[in-house]
């Protein structure tokens, strides 16, 4: 109860910053965006180039589901510092939510509308087609990696540069989305162990339920030994 | 001497914060993207990794820098040091500027054996850097945190990157290049093909004058926004 009484009132502060609702609301924007160009892309690549793009579309879903909540986890890793140079995370841990609740508390901000934008993604972009339950399950692995984005942040860095040099290292952890494509055996080797590769493995292979298994477990492998490492450094 | 002693130690702050460590990592990504490339390719889309992610660094990192800074007491104490506020920002332009060249230029070294005009290419990359990371330090007046300063940078990387674009399209778009980050585009791409050595004088010489006046706006604004607090 005081878990969710906080998560609202914490939700409309946030809403109130204009900054925060606009990274917020930025992915939205970011879906439109792609969706005029790939109506337009296809077809020209075609006649200039006699490429077709239409081949890669699960990756580039991939690539587009991975980039939002990579963003989300960001926004939220840098609010959260933010939030320990001021010293509020400190003031709320002595709440009766606590250090572990202001963790979910905030990650939570950074898994909701990555979980909301996973499922718009694939239904506004109409990139091939994605079962529904399919996306149902993207959109909790797209939750569950911004929030390992999130505290990947938090967690390992100790100011604000270095929550940017994070940030841009994460961002490469992009290209395991697409390692499949670099036909290097060693390169998917290594991207079995990362987020991204699972989430276009279970968009391109949506029957296989031992892919959606093996997804879930990486995912939530990444999430627990990050909270493990957080609350023992803490 | 000071300004040497400024640079040296932003350069081991940079490598402290994992700067160095980060570009490795972010080169080695290229290098496995790029070779899948064919060599006729190559030419056009290398000179515009380095253009859009070493070259820009500045842009994404000074920000954090600043406000860490901030956050530190370290500006206020520059205002009784001897180091001028013009210094501390040419010693952030430099340092800067190094881990893009190393970045820059290790991603060229190890992705293509074509021969280019290193000349050019190292120019290009110290003067877009400057531009950027100059952007960067007027973006950052007036921004409480690091989100804010993220959503601030990119109307300015819109202005500045889409009439990139025109670089593809008819000559007659060629003023465009009065955008700095146009002629910076242009100076790189003429480092990877052929380009008459008059647009080359003619583009360095207009970064150089950019950077200059960039660099004064952005001394103006860093000593009333950030130093004094106006």
């Amino acid at each position: 109860m005081i878990f969710f009484t906080h998560y609202r009132n914490d939700s409309r502060q946030l809403f109130r910053d204009p900054v925060m609702r606009i990274l917020i609301f930025a992915p939205l924007l970011m879906i439109g965006l792609f969706k005029i160009i790939f109506i337009f892309l296809p077809p020209i690549l075609i006649s200039k180039l006699s490429f077709d793009i239409t081949q890669y579309y699960p990756y580039i879903l991939s690539g587009i589901v991975v980039m939002i909540s990579g963003m989300m986890g960001i926004v939220t890793g840098f609010l959260m510092i933010d939030e320990r140079d001021g010293n509020i995370s400190e003031l709320i841990s002595v709440t009766p939510l606590g250090q572990s609740g202001y963790l979910i508390n905030r990650l939570s901000f950074a898994a909701f509308p990555a979980f909301i934008y996973s499922i718009a993604a694939p239904l506004i972009l109409d990139l091939g087609t994605v079962p529904i339950l399919n996306i149902f399950f993207i959109s909790m692995l797209s939750s569950i990696y911004s929030a390992i984005i999130g505290l990947l942040i938090y967690s390992g860095a100790d100011n604000k540069v270095k929550a940017l040099t994070y940030a841009k290292g994460l961002n490469s952890f992009a290209l395991f989305a697409f390692s499949d494509l670099f036909l290097l055996r060693w390169l998917t080797v290594i991207s079995w162990a990362f987020p991204p590769y699972w989430i276009t493995m279970v968009v391109k292979n949506p029957q296989s339920v031992s892919i959606i298994l093996i997804a879930f477990i990486i995912h939530l492998l990444w999430f627990l030994i990050l909270i493990f490492r957080y609350l023992k450094t803490r | 001497m000071r300004l040497l002693n400024a640079i040296i130690s932003d350069i081991r702050f940079q490598s402290k914060q994992g700067f160095y460590l980060v570009y490795v990592i972010i080169t080695v990504m290229y290098l496995i993207i790029l070779s899948l490339l064919p060599e006729s390719f190559l030419r056009i889309a290398l000179p515009l990794v380095v253009f859009s992610d070493p070259s820009v660094l500045g842009l994404f990192f000074i920000g954090g820098i600043i406000m860490l800074e901030k956050g530190q007491g370290v500006i206020q104490v520059l205002v009784v040091s001897p180091l001028t506020t013009g210094e501390y920002i040419i010693a952030k332009v430099i340092s800067l500027s190094v881990v893009a060249v190393a970045a820059a230029s290790a991603i060229t070294i190890l992705s293509s054996s074509e021969t280019i005009n290193w000349f050019l290419f190292l120019t290009s990359v110290v003067l877009t850097s400057g531009i950027f990371t100059l952007f960067g330090v007027v973006i950052n007046a007036g921004c409480n945190n690091v989100n804010q300063y993220i959503l601030k940078t990119i109307p300015y990387m819109l202005l500045l990157v889409l009439p990139c674009f025109s670089i593809l399209g008819s000559p007659l778009l060629y003023p465009l290049t009065l955008v700095p980050s146009v002629a910076a585009l242009r100076l790189m791409l003429g480092a990877f093909t052929q380009i008459t050595w008059y647009e080359s004088a003619g583009l360095t010489l207009y970064l150089l004058l950019a950077n200059y006046l960039l660099y004064r706006y952005a001394v103006k604004i860093f000593e009333n926004k950030i130093v004094f607090q106006d």
